[in-house]
């Protein structure tokens, strides 16, 4: 078992993962799509819509851009990095307006406004464009997961003292809004988002200063 | 030389790759993406008489029996006139009944205004008194998110609800969206036809009244029968 375990801790994929979720942190260590974590946070359903579809669009424009890395010129390989991301996010808007109309609606702008975020494109450029295409997939996988891992802690923070629901549903007994308890009406708005992510950069940048 | 070839070939390549898989999602998601708009569309005329509570996860299914149960879909002509279907010339205005016991609950004329980026579609919802408005929905617009797209939300839309398109002596005055708050800004006695504004979309709000004056102006002609009580359920 532990001969496993330690087998699993020295694969790629495990270290990319690792270093996305924690060292390497798209959002809290590199401070990198900021906007759609701020705009799809106020509820968790959203927020999850939008992790899946970044995580989808950065693993599979990752794995294209490596299988094209030998064919692509270097002159307009920023241009052609741009279009098969952008290829790949109206593909997932289209899907989502396909089978999630609601949400869809919801993310609004948002979807398509992953074509811009960095996290896409540094991959692309600074890893994908190297690395063969199993790595290059892996890696967009393990940044999309480091990604959602805190648009997923923030839209749970948001959504349960903002309105007092998870997922749309009521968790806050009514017992307790009869004691006078209130929905904190800040965590609704875009400064919570900012105060939230802010005190994830803190806590992460304190707790990494101290090893 | 070769290289730049090399660079052009290579994007006219990638051009026909992309445009093909796009075009294909496109088509084949077509009929979907239609179906959820179609739906979504009946969806709204019932949140506008507040048969649908934004909440509320109905299944597709239960909307369209809500749907097909409570809302009568007619044309008016210009004179205010319920037009047949097969009578149609073309220039009718579309227009819906919500009955409930085979009583008029409410008539929907729908909304196609201009906005500061694209049109704002929905519905807004009348009582049968002609002029006291059971709610006002909107179901596509181009606004900035959190700034004009804010008409989409709740506390936007809720604040329709009970005012007055006519004033004490029965003549239009269409509801205009205040810059600000109606409480700070409109005389006691003109705040029935003032919604709240939102801050930093004055322009989505001018252009809003202006789009509702214009549709409540149009079809002035059913108002008027509506205030004088000449609509019958049965029409």
């Amino acid at each position: 078992m532990n001969a496993t375990i330690a087998a699993v801790r020295k694969t790629f994929s495990y270290k990319a993962i690792c270093d996305a979720l924690w060292q390497a942190n798209p959002i809290s260590k590199q401070v990198l799509g900021i906007c759609s974590a701020l705009a799809v946070t106020v509820q968790l359903k959203t927020a999850l819509v939008m992790s899946l579809a970044l995580t989808l669009v950065v693993a599979f424009s990752n794995l294209f851009i490596s299988l094209l890395r030998t064919q692509i010129p270097r002159n307009i390989r920023i241009v052609v990095e741009v279009s098969v991301i952008a290829t790949l996010v109206i593909l997932a808007d289209e899907m989502l307006k396909a089978f999630m109309y609601d949400i869809s609606k919801q993310l609004s702008v948002f979807v398509g406004l992953i074509i811009t975020n960095c996290i896409v494109l540094g991959r692309a450029e600074g890893f994908a464009l190297a690395n063969p295409p199993g790595r290059s997939f892996v890696d967009g996988m393990a940044n999309g997961i480091g990604y959602s891992s805190i648009l997923i802690a923030v839209a749970f923070i948001r959504e349960l003292l903002g309105a007092g629901k998870l997922l749309g549903y009521s968790v806050v007994p009514a017992a307790f809004y009869e004691a006078g308890y209130v929905n904190m009406g800040l965590m609704s708005l875009a400064p919570g988002a900012f105060i939230i992510i802010g005190l994830f950069v803190w806590l992460q940048h304190a707790l990494l200063k101290k090893k | 030389m070769n290289s730049s070839l090399k660079s052009i070939g290579f994007a006219a390549a990638m051009c026909v790759v992309c445009s093909i898989l796009l075009t294909t999602a496109s088509s084949g998601l077509q009929h979907f993406q239609q179906r959820n708009v179609l739906l979504d569309k009946k969806k709204n005329v019932l949140k506008s008489v507040g048969l649908v509570d934004e909440e509320a996860d109905l299944s597709s299914a239960e909307i369209e029996s809500l749907y097909a149960l409570k809302i009568r879909p007619l044309w008016i002509d210009r004179t205010g006139s319920i037009v047949d279907e097969d009578r149609r010339q073309g220039d009718e205005l579309p227009m819906y009944l919500y009955l409930q016991d085979d009583q008029i609950q409410a008539y929907i004329l729908p909304i196609d205004s201009r906005g500061l980026w694209g049109r704002i579609l929905g519905y807004l919802a009348i009582k049968p008194d002609g002029s006291t408005v059971a709610g006002f929905t909107v179901y596509k617009h181009s606004e900035t998110p959190g700034l004009g797209g804010e008409i989409e939300k709740r506390w936007f839309q809720r604040n329709w609800v009970g005012k007055q398109i006519t004033n004490r002596q029965g003549s239009l005055v269409s509801i205009t969206v205040a810059k600000g708050a109606v409480a700070d800004r409109v005389e006691k006695e003109k705040q029935i036809h003032y919604v709240d504004g939102i801050s930093g979309a004055t322009l989505t709000g001018k252009y809003l009244s202006g789009g509702v004056k214009k549709i409540l102006d149009q079809y002035e002609p059913i108002s008027i029968r509506f205030r004088q009580n000449q609509v019958s359920p049965d029409i």
